[in-house]
């Protein structure tokens, strides 16, 4: 199968500033892809080299096997744009059905379906909508015409949480229909939870690409655990994996690298009476792994 | 494409429309008085522009006819620039705006092919403004046979033309810089200077030698130079408008076609 995203040496200046440099990444398939980064890091370049609104410096990009300045390509496209403009008098049901003629007729029924789902009142000029609502219709025009590929740059701003909740059901909807997302955010926590891979730019850079479920092997996670009786020190001692342990009479504390198998396995000698363990917090990871270059490339050495 | 355009512009076409029309009806209608007192009102003409100021104005020596009143207040100056400020303002709204306020993002990642996406809104200029062209000439006829100013029905349509022309260039003018650039107020700005430049150089130029030879680049003078208003269609110089605007269209759908949106 070919990959719905092939970028090799993918690069954007604008005038002598910076957008996007080099980027080498693909998507397959049936995959969600959380896209991260902090503020002016080149998440939206790449996405508008994805859809032709801007074209490269340098660099090869294809996009569901063909040149995204093909019409033919961006038809089984569904964008959100990050900074999603909607003005005039026009109503925002009228324009939905407009987008929905260009892109090949969309059934009124799944336009008032979605705009059910989202709550979004379609009967309301566009000028007059907020911020979020206005985000409403933006999803709504992504995913109306149940494209292969949806390309969505930061989908949940502006959004409250109960439409998030159904924005990240309908994500799941499309995972299961095998069709393939993009997205982009600032925070881990708000992908974590639908995206199969995140991938995280920096100054234009790509600096990591990583499986959420190994990310979340190498979550560190907080434990403590509470014996009937002392414990020594020595039993927990060099265990893989666990840092900055503290002994304490009969408790234990200490963060764990990836998998607790070898604490659990240590601590089953004794009576456990009590255990606390907090989530994973992947945002944690980036954090550490990611925060500057150097130090992601010094692990990667030692490796 | 085409439909929506005409419809999201239907508002401003219709207030451009009752503002020609209202200003030709009520400059029109006081020639029932001019014609009863000629000799008074071209004096008065004559002697409120002074030298510069009426050659300006397109001269003035014929004030009191029909034809020449209808070209000194309608077709000379006024209702060209109307027409101009309409076509420059309606094409800003094809991209320069839409660009500027984002709106155009989503357009150009719609299935259709940014040449095409031009054209389509070079189309919507064009019809719109014939549709304000079609409108302001029944009114103009109705009106000058309503004060009886004896000018016949095909120099009307031949000097109405010529102000689609002219609009419909510089509006086309405006629509290429902002396809080229983005930018509405670029766009606006290159329609501004050579217009009045371009009006200058035909008016109170043609008697400087050292620039008179740029009328040629200015598309007044293949408006105005074939007198319509008195001799009917010249259909050399109207060819030239509707070529330059061709090219600039061209102009306009190679430009985008190779640009960066929203930067
Ligand atoms: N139109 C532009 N002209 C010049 N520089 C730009 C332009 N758009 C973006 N940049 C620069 O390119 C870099 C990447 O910007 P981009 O918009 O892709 O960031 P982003 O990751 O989407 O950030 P955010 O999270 O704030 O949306 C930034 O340094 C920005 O200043
Ligand atoms: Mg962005």
């Amino acid at each position: 199968m070919t990959a719905v995203v092939q970028a090799e040496g993918l690069t954007k200046y604008y005038g002598r500033r910076r957008g996007l440099e080099d980027l080498t990444l693909d998507i397959q398939p049936g995959e969600i892809f959380g896209y991260l980064g902090p503020n002016g890091a080149g998440k939206t370049t790449t996405l508008r080299l994805l859809l032709d609104v801007i074209r490269p410096t340098r660099g090869l990009v294809r996009v569901l096997g063909g040149d995204p300045r093909e019409p033919g390509v961006r038809s089984r496209i569904g964008y959100l744009p990050g900074e999603l403009a909607l003005e005039g008098r026009e109503r925002a049901g009228e324009y939905l059905r407009f987008l929905g003629r260009i892109r090949g007729g969309v059934p009124a029924s799944r336009i008032d379906e979605l705009a059910e789902r989202f709550e979004a009142d379609l009967s309301v000029q566009m000028r007059k909508l907020s911020k979020g609502n206005k985000q409403k219709i933006g999803l709504i025009q992504a995913f109306m015409h149940e494209p292969e590929f949806l390309i969505l740059d930061e989908p949940t701003g502006g959004l409250d949480p109960l439409v998030q909740q159904e924005f990240l059901a309908l994500l799941r909807e499309v995972r299961k229909s095998g069709r393939t997302v993009l997205m982009s955010s600032h925070v881990l926590a708000e992908v974590e939870n639908v995206s199969d891979r995140v991938g995280i730019v920096r100054d234009g850079r790509l600096v990591a690409v990583e499986d959420v479920a190994a990310l979340r092997e190498k979550a560190v996670r907080r434990i403590e655990l509470h014996f009937d009786a002392p414990v020594p020190a020595a039993d927990f001692q060099g265990l893989p994996g666990v840092r900055d342990l503290r002994v304490e009479g009969a408790g234990v504390r200490c963060t764990i690298d990836g998998r607790p198998d070898a604490l659990i396995k240590a601590a089953a000698r004794h009576t456990v009476v009590h255990i606390v363990s907090a989530e994973p917090d992947l945002e944690e990871i980036f954090l550490t792994y990611y925060s500057d270059e150097e130090q992601h490339s010094a692990r990667q050495e030692s490796a | 494409m085409l439909a929506k355009s005409l419809r999201d512009n239907r508002r401003a076409l219709a207030w451009w429309t009752i503002g020609i029309s209202a200003f030709m009806a009520v400059y029109l209608s006081v020639f029932a008085t001019v014609r009863q007192e000629p000799e008074t009102y071209g004096t008065m003409a004559m002697n409120k522009f002074p030298g510069p100021l009426r050659d300006l104005m397109g001269g003035l020596t014929d004030f009191v006819s029909g034809a020449g009143y209808l070209q000194s207040v309608v077709y000379q100056l006024f209702v060209p620039m109307l027409f101009i400020v309409c076509a420059t303002l309606l094409a800003n709204r094809a991209i320069a705006q839409p660009e500027e306020s984002g709106t155009l993002e989503l357009v150009v990642t719609l299935p259709v092919d940014r040449r095409r996406l031009v054209l389509e809104r070079f189309a919507a200029l064009a019809l719109a403004l014939l549709a304000v062209a079609v409108v302001t000439l029944a009114v103009a006829w109705t009106i000058s046979v309503a004060v009886d100013m004896g000018v016949p029905f095909d120099r009307i349509l031949a000097a109405h033309t010529g102000v689609y022309l002219l609009g419909l260039l510089f509006g086309t003018v405006a629509l290429t810089v902002g396809a080229a650039t983005g930018r509405k107020m670029v766009a606006s700005a290159v329609v501004g200077v050579w217009v009045v430049a371009g009006y200058v150089v035909v008016t109170i130029g043609r008697s400087v030698d050292a620039i008179a030879w740029l009328k040629w680049v200015s598309p007044f003078h293949y408006y105005a130079d074939g007198r319509p208003l008195y001799e009917g269609l010249p259909v050399g110089d109207y060819l030239v408008l509707l070529g330059a605007t061709a090219v600039l269209a061209l102009t306009a759908v190679l430009a985008f076609d190779r640009r960066d949106v929203g930067v």
